[in-house]
């Protein structure tokens, strides 16, 4: 008691309050901010009326009302009262103990909400909120199953997270699981802010990769999909998206809304995403290995026209590459940043005006405005915005190797990238490789 | 897990990368007429060592050849593995400095050799040494991303064969065999010989069936036939025999009014040139992994480095073409030696051990 | 994994590091703007001093318009470094479409030069030869003073999904090559000069023997010798004394044998017309003979002209592959192709005679 008074001090956000519950004088504890306190006291009062009215005393509805904590358990009650709870205090000598009890809590929450990041045609569009209990109840919407199986954690030492690793038993293979949850055993004390702290942290994945090694989704829909495929999910409070493991090569391709198309739809579709990541990282290199070291590959009439576009711009062609895609790459951080409002508005200037505007000043060439542009557009055909963003890196690289190399750089570097996505594994699990529902256990 | 596929797009990379730049040249230098013949017999040759040999392998469940050689005698495993290990070590040497004047020939006459050899090594290096499976599943990737192309260009290729070529069949040279022993047929044997000497150091990291690597071995034969007779048919063996590239000359004939590119030989070499470079990086692995056996207290990164700058240095000391060429015919000697010895040891221990096991139930 | 990351980062920055000094330590990568790519390369010879002009193509993003860049010197390297020295740009050859020789110089011999160019990188092997009947600075002058297009219009003549027709030989600099060393393959070479209201005009075939010219056929035969050689004499008119019909497709078989040392080859040209006009009023019938007899003639007297050349530019040699021996037929274009004999009948279906009624 004293010590809660103790801590009311430090914290003003901290309320006792009193009430007689049942003819007994009780004292509340919580959070303002986190529990509705008119609401929690009707509720109190109806409970211990209808308690009331059956003659039971106060310390056999204790039972009924909430969870018993013993009064020497300093720690334990902070947990409860941070984790939004309200504890009830008797101040009757008769009962000892504290009561935890589940109050009507403020909404912190969104609602939910169609998906921000990935947008969906023709599908379930309820996304992910911030709230871990409503994704769980989401999931479980989405996957009717009583082979549904999760397990909680939670992480941190100064700071609780929750984290729930939710998997389908007989689906997933037991290897794969093991691992996951061996990792996050062992690293129960670390905290998890964001998810690089959870991927070098907790999982151990090497800190420099250009590959995600896992799956992040807005989506139930998503998430269930892959709960059937025998994939691991974690859902992180806080956190509103679900992190599927292990992550392949084939996620940045298709996704699950193809299968709400037509097969052969869903293939060309699939198709064209891999052309469209292929072009965004091979243009600029061909660009650049096609205009400063082997122009022979070019028909005539598309080499004159590129060195007549070409006339008069002052600096080689991997200098005027990576300028013009250092300027796209700040309009899509810049988008990112701004206002919806105005976003339309920066897309223009930076479009058009200053497109228009840097050919006719002959800073670059008009050709490689258009093959910018296409390679900005075709960046995006890969599914999920974190795949979308992981392969704007390599093309950089073949650009270089383009500009030194010509179009044998150009391939070369195609067979690095083939090289280290063939290296990458997660959990045993290569990333290019096709996932298998049922694996042999070593992989 | 069997890696079957993986294994398969491996050994069809590597030979792909092999055939098309030397191979030709050879086999239209040995003979005048009826080319087939060599082509064939140097094919069942090269079926037959591949059938011994994973048939040798095959009694040892999941065992590389190193071990199998080791089990049957310290002695016997360094007589028998180290011409292995030269032959490898001149085989990367061979490759990278005969590739790199090949670019440098073709396509990119400004660059300097050493950058292109560089180029190469730091590649094969890089691939190498991220791993074996690693290595694996970059092959199929690799065939998957390059194969469409290598195969649009191949039948382009046929732009301008004249059939009548063909003719004559054959004549009393192709027919009595008298070519097997002059020195461009034997050269012509690097082609065959080169790459399948994987299939024995992997078994304990990638695992495949054997029968399903005997299958796709007629995948290779029509790309030994396009190889030779793609220049055949385009100039006639008097004007094929004229060129030190026959096949590229005979690609560059081809001209497709509708593609925006207007050399597609340039593509095509390049993809085999990737694929030459999965089977360097597939050497330098096979290298250093008996490196590490005879000195296991390097470290596998500091081997393959090690690897890659020896291999350099020594590729910068050949001075010229004639010199390449002169080490391609020395090396003829340890590749006969790879393609007999190898095999048939690995069969008779295989044997043996059966017998062994039989007689010890 | 994890202890192998920090040295992965390190090979990786290496090699990274690597490629930044080569790049620094820069080749001489030129721009595809700072490169002279000629379209067209004439070719004279004159007592052993070459001639070469170069017509370059210039264009900015508004204007296209043409140069014409010539020197001399004992060699065509030796030439092409000095006009590289001399010009704003580098020389570079790759792009070049057509090598126009002089005739005086064919007459003389390519062999040499065509050769160097097989040798040389620099210089495509499918580029166009062409021979021409005037001075090649006149027609250079010509082809620049009527280009629109960037001297494009020099390459689009012979492109044959551009402006290609059936009565123009098309032979590419390795097809001269192989004719160097092939035992029955010899080619044509068109001949084209400037023409009077078009820039360029095709006045026949030069037939080039061991890469001599040795002769010329009109433009008419070099359509009998397109037709011969199954390059579809497609969309051609033929002039007669009633009608002019156009070839819809031809297709050819051929039967080659050797009787008593003496070469025969009975070939079959079946070509499928249309007609286009008549004169009078022919009947259907009297085309089709009027026609297969004119065709005949026509291809008699050339290949009695080419026999006694001793140049097999059709290529007839071919078929006996599989009749006469190796050893043998190195000897074709002396021993067995003067005395051969040409059997080749012409079999005409009219397919259609157009919009209008025709009288059977």
């Amino acid at each position: 008691m004293e010590f809660l008074q103790a801590k009311q001090k430090q914290d003003p956000d901290l309320f006792l309050h009193r009430m007689w519950i049942a003819g007994q004088p009780v004292m509340l504890a919580g959070y303002f901010s986190l529990i509705d306190l008119p609401q929690t006291m009707m509720l109190l009062q109806q409970q211990a009326r209808h308690a009331a009215d059956s003659e039971r005393p106060l310390s056999a509805l204790a039972s009924g009302l909430g969870e018993r904590i013993d009064r020497a358990d300093e720690q334990a009650v902070f947990t409860a009262i941070s984790d939004g709870c309200l504890l009830v205090v008797p101040e009757a000598e008769c009962f000892e103990g504290y009561l935890r009890i589940v109050p009507v809590s403020r909404t912190l929450s969104r609602s939910i909400e169609a998906p921000t990041t990935e947008s969906v045609l023709r599908g379930s569009a309820s996304s992910f909120n911030e709230d871990l209990d409503t994704n769980l109840g989401m999931l479980k919407k989405h996957m009717l199953s009583d082979l549904l199986r999760t397990r909680s954690y939670r992480m941190g030492k100064d700071q609780n997270r929750k984290l729930t690793l939710i998997y389908m038993e007989k689906h997933t293979d037991s290897s794969l699981l093991k691992a996951v949850c061996r990792k996050i055993e062992a690293h129960l004390d670390k905290e998890i802010p964001d998810l690089i702290a959870l991927s070098e942290d907790v999982f151990e994945f090497p800190k420099w990769s250009l590959v995600t090694r896992f799956n992040t989704t807005e989506l139930p829909h998503n998430a269930s999909a892959a709960l059937g495929q025998g994939k691991v999910v974690l859902l992180l409070d806080r956190y509103p998206f679900a992190i599927i493991l292990p992550s392949m090569i084939t996620d940045v391709f298709s996704s699950v809304n193809d299968r709400n198309y037509p097969l052969l739809l869903a293939n060309a579709v699939r198709l064209l995403r891999i052309i469209g990541v292929l072009a965004n990282m091979l243009m600029p290199g061909l660009y650049v290995a096609l205009v400063s070291v082997n122009p022979d590959v070019l028909r005539i009439e598309l080499a004159m026209s590129i060195a007549g576009s070409r006339e008069g711009v002052p600096y080689p062609s991997l200098v005027e590459t990576l300028l013009l895609l250092f300027v796209l790459e700040l309009t899509l951080e810049a988008s990112i940043r701004l206002p919806k409002s105005i976003g339309p508005t920066i897309t223009m200037v930076g479009g058009i005006i200053l497109g228009q505007a840097v050919v006719q000043a002959r800073l670059v060439s008009n050709v490689l405005i258009i093959i910018l542009a296409a390679t900005t557009i075709a960046s995006f055909t890969a599914v999920g915005f974190h795949n979308a963003i992981t392969i704007r890196v390599p093309k950089y690289l073949l650009l270089l190797l383009s500009a030194i190399f010509g179009v044998l750089g150009l391939f070369v570097g195609i067979l690095i990238v083939s090289a280290y996505l063939a290296s990458v594994k997660s959990f045993g699990v290569p990333y290019a490789s096709r996932w298998k529902n049922k694996r042999s256990p070593n992989g | 897990m069997d890696k079957s596929m993986q294994v398969i797009a491996v050994y069809l990379l590597s030979h792909i990368g092999l055939i098309f730049f030397m191979y030709p040249t050879d086999i239209i230098e040995s003979l005048s007429v009826g080319h087939w013949c060599a082509i064939l017999l140097g094919f069942a040759c090269h079926v037959a060592v591949i059938a011994i040999y994973t048939k040798g392998l095959s009694y040892f469940k999941s065992q590389s050849i190193i071990d199998i050689f080791a089990g049957a005698g310290k002695a016997l495993a360094w007589i028998l593995l180290l011409p292995v290990s030269l032959y490898f070590l001149m085989m990367l040497i061979l490759t990278v400095r005969a590739y790199a004047e090949i670019v440098t020939i073709i396509f990119l006459d400004s660059t300097p050799l050493w950058a292109v050899m560089a180029l190469f090594l730091a590649v094969a290096g890089l691939i190498s040494f991220m791993g074996v499976e690693a290595m694996f599943r970059t092959g199929l990737l690799a065939a998957i991303l390059f194969f469409p192309l290598l195969l649009f260009v191949l039948s382009v290729s046929f732009q301008n064969a004249d059939w009548h070529y063909l003719y004559p069949i054959m004549d009393k040279r192709s027919a009595s065999f008298s070519f097997v022993l002059e020195r461009p047929y034997l050269l012509s044997f690097f082609a065959f010989a080169g790459g399948f000497l994987f299939l024995g150091f992997i078994p304990p990291y990638v695992p495949y069936k054997r029968r399903a690597v005997l299958w796709t071995t007629p995948v290779l034969l029509p790309f030994f036939f396009v190889s030779v007779y793609v220049p055949l048919l385009t100039f006639g063996r008097n004007t094929a025999v004229q060129f030190q590239f026959p096949f590229i000359m005979a690609v560059d004939t081809a001209d497709i009014s509708w593609l925006m590119f207007d050399r597609v030989t340039m593509f095509f070499m390049i993809t085999v040139i990737c694929f030459a470079l999965l089977f360097i990086s597939l050497v330098m692995w096979k290298t250093t992994l008996m490196i590490r056996r005879v000195l296991p207290f390097v470290r596998p990164d500091l081997a393959s480095l090690l690897l890659a700058a020896v291999v350099f240095v020594i590729c910068l000391q050949i001075p010229n073409w004639k010199m390449v060429e002169r080490l391609f015919w020395w090396n003829t000697y340890l590749r006969l030696y790879v393609v007999a010895v190898i095999p048939l040891t690995t069969l008779v221990l295989g044997i043996r051990r059966r017998r062994k096991g039989a007689a010890g139930i | 994994m994890n202890a192998k990351l920090p040295v992965r980062i390190a090979l990786k920055s290496m090699t990274m590091a690597g490629m930044l000094i080569v790049l620094c330590g820069c080749w001489d990568i030129r721009d595809i703007n700072h490169r002279a790519l000629p379209i067209a390369m004439g070719l004279e010879n004159k007592e052993g001093i070459y001639r070469i002009h170069l017509l370059i193509p210039q264009n900015t993003q508004s204007s296209s318009s043409v140069r014409i860049v010539s020197d001399k010197g004992s060699t065509i390297n030796e030439i092409i470094d000095r006009i590289s020295k001399d010009l704003e740009l580098e020389v570079d050859l790759m792009h070049l479409k057509v090598i126009v020789f002089d005739r005086t110089f064919a007459e003389r011999g390519l062999g040499d030069s065509v050769s160097s160019f097989m040798r040389s990188r620099d210089i495509a092997s499918k580029t166009i030869a062409a021979i021409s009947d005037e001075s090649i600075g006149s027609l250079f002058q010509t082809l620049k003073s009527t280009s629109t297009t960037g001297g494009l219009e020099i390459y689009n003549f012979f492109e044959k999904n551009a402006g290609w027709s059936p009565q123009l030989a098309q032979t590419r600099i390795w097809q001269i090559f192989q004719s160097l060393h092939s035992f029955t393959k010899d080619v044509a070479v068109p001949i084209i000069k400037s023409g009077e209201s078009t820039t360029m005009t095709s006045t026949g075939s030069a037939v080039i023997k061991n890469g001599k010219m040795v002769g010329r056929i009109t433009p008419e035969e070099t359509l009998l010798f397109n037709a011969f050689n199954g390059l579809s004499a497609q969309g051609k008119i033929e002039v007669m004394n009633h009608a002019a019909v156009v070839i819809d497709t031809d297709r050819l078989s051929h039967h080659s044998s050797v009787k008593g040392g003496r070469a025969v080859l009975n070939s079959r040209i079946n070509l499928k017309v249309t007609v286009l006009e008549t004169k009078g009023s022919p009947t259907t019938a009297m085309v089709k003979q009027e026609l297969e007899q004119l065709l005949t003639q026509n291809f008699e007297r050339m290949f009695a002209r080419l026999q006694a050349e001793g140049a097999d530019i059709l290529g007839v040699g071919q078929f006996f592959r599989n009749r006469i021996p190796r050893d043998r037929l190195a000897n074709w274009r002396t021993d067995y192709y003067p005395r051969m004999k040409l059997n080749l009948t012409f079999h005409t279906v009219i397919e259609d005679e157009g919009l209008l009624k025709m009288k059977p």
